[in-house]
């Protein structure tokens, strides 16, 4: 196998202590978990997933906490070989700041606060033993190439377009080359039975997913989208599959016995657009505080993150790193790939399934990828009379209060539609 | 019936007291550091102007970026909708008014409206002060200049330099640069207009430029931005006498609107 990363220019990795930013990170963690537990209705077990996403669970564990980004990674593949697959992109705001003390102001929050993660070196990203990170956009290349000098890296090469003729059979190679690199490094190995094992536990949680998003979509008071999640981000943190399905299955137990005393009326929602990590649900509570529902989502950390599941027709190896291949990559709602058309159909999907009554776009200041497509997204939502706006921010609270005039409003022109 | 419009913006309160179809009262204070308290005590003073008693008002409706900040009202309404709804409500045109341009002191919003009088879209500035008065009270006052002086003085400007900033921080090192560079105080103030008024000409574009405008809020007062303003689209904008209570008129049309909507329901049931 080539090296990715000549070891000729490998830099010793950049850390730097900063209390300062930790009693910050801190902070923010309590106040959503403050603000979350305002939300009226609430599973009991919802401590289990917070204490999670809190950094509060998975003391004592000894397998090897493997750090990637995006949601193109099979967790199955890590989980099968014995090690913790950790999903890592930040979504703290405190660490945007001690990222720009390194990058430049142009790059983008996740980037800057997912890389800061790393200058602590007692941080869980700072713990992993390897890191994969896919190509999935310009920062995300680069990053994959800064991070290299922390830890073992693994850059998951992505296709352009998503055609699973064309390029079905180098994606799963890349897959088997990932697995070869985590064997190699950490002298793991991937046994076939312990795969289909984990994918099974995928497809469970998967159901479970999708019964709770048809819960929700009868009765959204049930749960709220922050708790939803909440948990769905829970499951990326490297519990055992079957741990989460296990408690998520009480989760569907109790919106399922919830019982409607009043109609609902709240404007009912499709999100789409950029990736909302905890603690940063700034633009949840502000959709909730407005009084809207989000009953569908087309988000790489919401309810689509879990929604497809792998299926597998024949169980050889080489199989059934196809068929993950097709579904991380081939059916995943990232930007990055060629056609947006698959996305707008999924979105005028969901609008119909769920009966929405308007779709909001959520753009992450310097993520060009998904401020490009609103050009086409907003056009086609005109053109289809559906309710539609697009709201730009960053990680920073200063423009809370102009937000919230905007979504009042695009409120307002929903319920006028009504 | 007998409502009240309170518009709580970041620099001034104004209080609209509707009776029917006619403004009896209205009133613009600034806001100051208590906004919950400036707006009781305007809407008292509003009260006593037009001889009522509390009880006389059926409804109170707030907008603003402190409607949830004042207690006594009842009906909460967005700056976007009070704005379309007054100026649809209270400003009569030949034509058919098509996009509002609202320039307040913190933000900028621009609204379309379809041939029903409907909000069709809107598009507002970014967080940052661009494209508000903001700008230009900050600019005045790097000039020595106060709002008034530097808005007259831009007037009588002639010539024609570009500012590129649009950034309120940058603008202001950017007039640095121009005062040091000679140029004259009139010239500055006009190239500053000049400035905020292709931000607005921007936001005019984005929800589709559609004639005629009408421009509200603090900003229309301001002579030399209408002119700066009417350059950049290529046409006349229309500011209406109360320009800058439209807001708050509007609340107070919406907010009985709707509790005349909500009568008809109980009435029904």
């Amino acid at each position: 196998m080539t090296e990715q990363f000549d070891p000729r220019y490998g830099i010793p990795p950049r850390r730097s202590e900063d209390p300062a930013a930790k009693r910050y990170s801190r902070l923010v963690f309590e106040q959503q978990r403050k603000r979350n537990a305002e939300i009226p209705v609430r599973p009991s077990n919802i401590s289990w997933f917070e204490k999670i996403l809190m950094e509060e669970a998975g003391e004592g564990d000894a397998r090897s906490p493997i750090g990637y980004f995006c949601n193109m990674v099979p967790q199955e593949l890590i989980l099968a070989m014995g090690a913790k697959p950790v999903r890592l992109g930040c979504g703290n705001p405190a660490l945007v700041q001690p990222g720009d003390e390194v990058f430049s102001g142009e790059i983008c929050p996740v980037a800057k606060a997912s890389f800061a993660s790393f200058l602590d070196e007692k941080s869980l990203a700072s713990r992993c033993d390897l890191l994969i990170v896919p190509t999935s956009c310009d920062a995300k290349k680069k990053l994959g190439e800064v991070l290299a000098d922390f830890a073992p890296t693994f850059v998951l090469n992505l296709p352009p377009e998503q055609d699973a003729n064309r390029y079905g059979a180098s994606m799963a190679s890349e897959l088997e080359r990932m697995t070869r690199f985590i064997s190699k490094q950490l002298g793991l190995k991937l046994k076939r039975r312990a795969l289909l094992k984990e994918i099974e536990a995928a497809q469970t949680r998967t159901a479970i997913v999708r019964s709770l998003q048809d819960a929700r979509s009868e009765k959204p008071a049930a749960l709220s989208i922050r708790d939803l999640y909440v948990i769905l981000q829970a499951s990326f943190a490297g519990v055992p599959l079957v741990d989460w399905n296990r408690e998520a299955d009480k989760v569907l137990q109790e919106v399922n016995s919830y019982q409607v005393d009043r109609k609902r009326m709240r404007p009912r929602l499709v999100l789409t657009g950029a990736p909302i990590i905890w603690p940063n649900f700034k633009l949840l509570n502000l959709i909730e505080e407005c009084g809207a529902d989000v009953v569908a989502d087309t988000l790489c950390t919401g309810i689509q993150s879990c929604f497809d599941p792998v299926v597998i027709d024949e169980k050889s190896k080489s199989a059934i790193y196809r068929a993950l291949a097709q579904r991380y990559i081939f059916a995943s709602p990232c930007p990055c790939f060629i056609s947006q058309a698959t996305r707008l159909s999924r979105i005028l999907d969901l609008v119909k399934e769920h009966r929405a009554d308007g779709v909001l776009h959520y753009g992450l200041r310097l993520c060009q990828l998904f401020d490009m497509e609103v050009y086409r997204l907003g056009a086609i939502m005109r053109q289809k009379k559906i309710p539609f706006t697009t709201i730009r921010t960053d990680y920073s609270l200063e423009d809370t209060e102009q937000l919230r005039v905007r979504l009042e409003a695009f409120l307002e022109t929903v319920w006028e539609e009504l | 019936m007998i409502s009240a419009g309170i518009d709580s913006g970041s620099t001034t309160t104004k209080v609209v007291i509707l009776e029917d179809h006619a403004v009896r009262v209205s009133l613009v204070v600034p806001t100051g550091d208590f906004p919950q308290k400036t707006a009781r005590d305007i809407y008292q003073r509003a009260l006593e102007e037009a001889s009522l008693k509390e009880g006389d008002v059926t409804v109170i409706a707030t907008t603003g970026y402190g409607r949830r900040l004042i207690g006594f009202g009842d009906i909460v309404v967005t700056e976007i909708k009070a704005c379309a709804t007054g100026v649809l409500f209270d400003v009569k045109t030949d034509e058919t008014i098509h996009t509002i341009i609202d320039v307040g002191g913190q933000d900028t919003k621009v609204m379309a409206i379809d041939d029903e009088g409907e909000i069709e879209d809107f598009s507002m500035n970014d967080k940052c002060a661009a494209g508000t008065g903001r700008f230009i009270e900050m600019l005045a006052l790097k000039l020595g200049l106060s709002y008034e002086e530097c808005a007259n003085l831009a007037l009588q400007s002639e010539k024609m330099i570009p500012m590129n900033a649009t950034c309120a921080v940058f603008a202001e090192s950017e007039v640095v640069g121009l005062v040091a560079r000679g140029e004259s105080k009139a010239d500055i103030a006009a190239a500053a207009h000049q400035a905020i008024a292709s931000r607005i000409r921007s936001m005019v574009r984005r929800v589709g430029q559609r004639g005629s405008y009408c421009f509200v809020g603090g900003g229309a007062k301001n002579p030399a931005l209408v002119k700066a303003l009417e350059e950049n689209l290529g046409h006349s904008v229309f500011v209406p006498p109360n320009a800058q209570v439209l807001a708050a008129i509007g609340a107070a049309v919406g907010g009985r609107q709707r509790f005349e909507k909500i009568q008809k329901r109980e009435n029904h049931e």
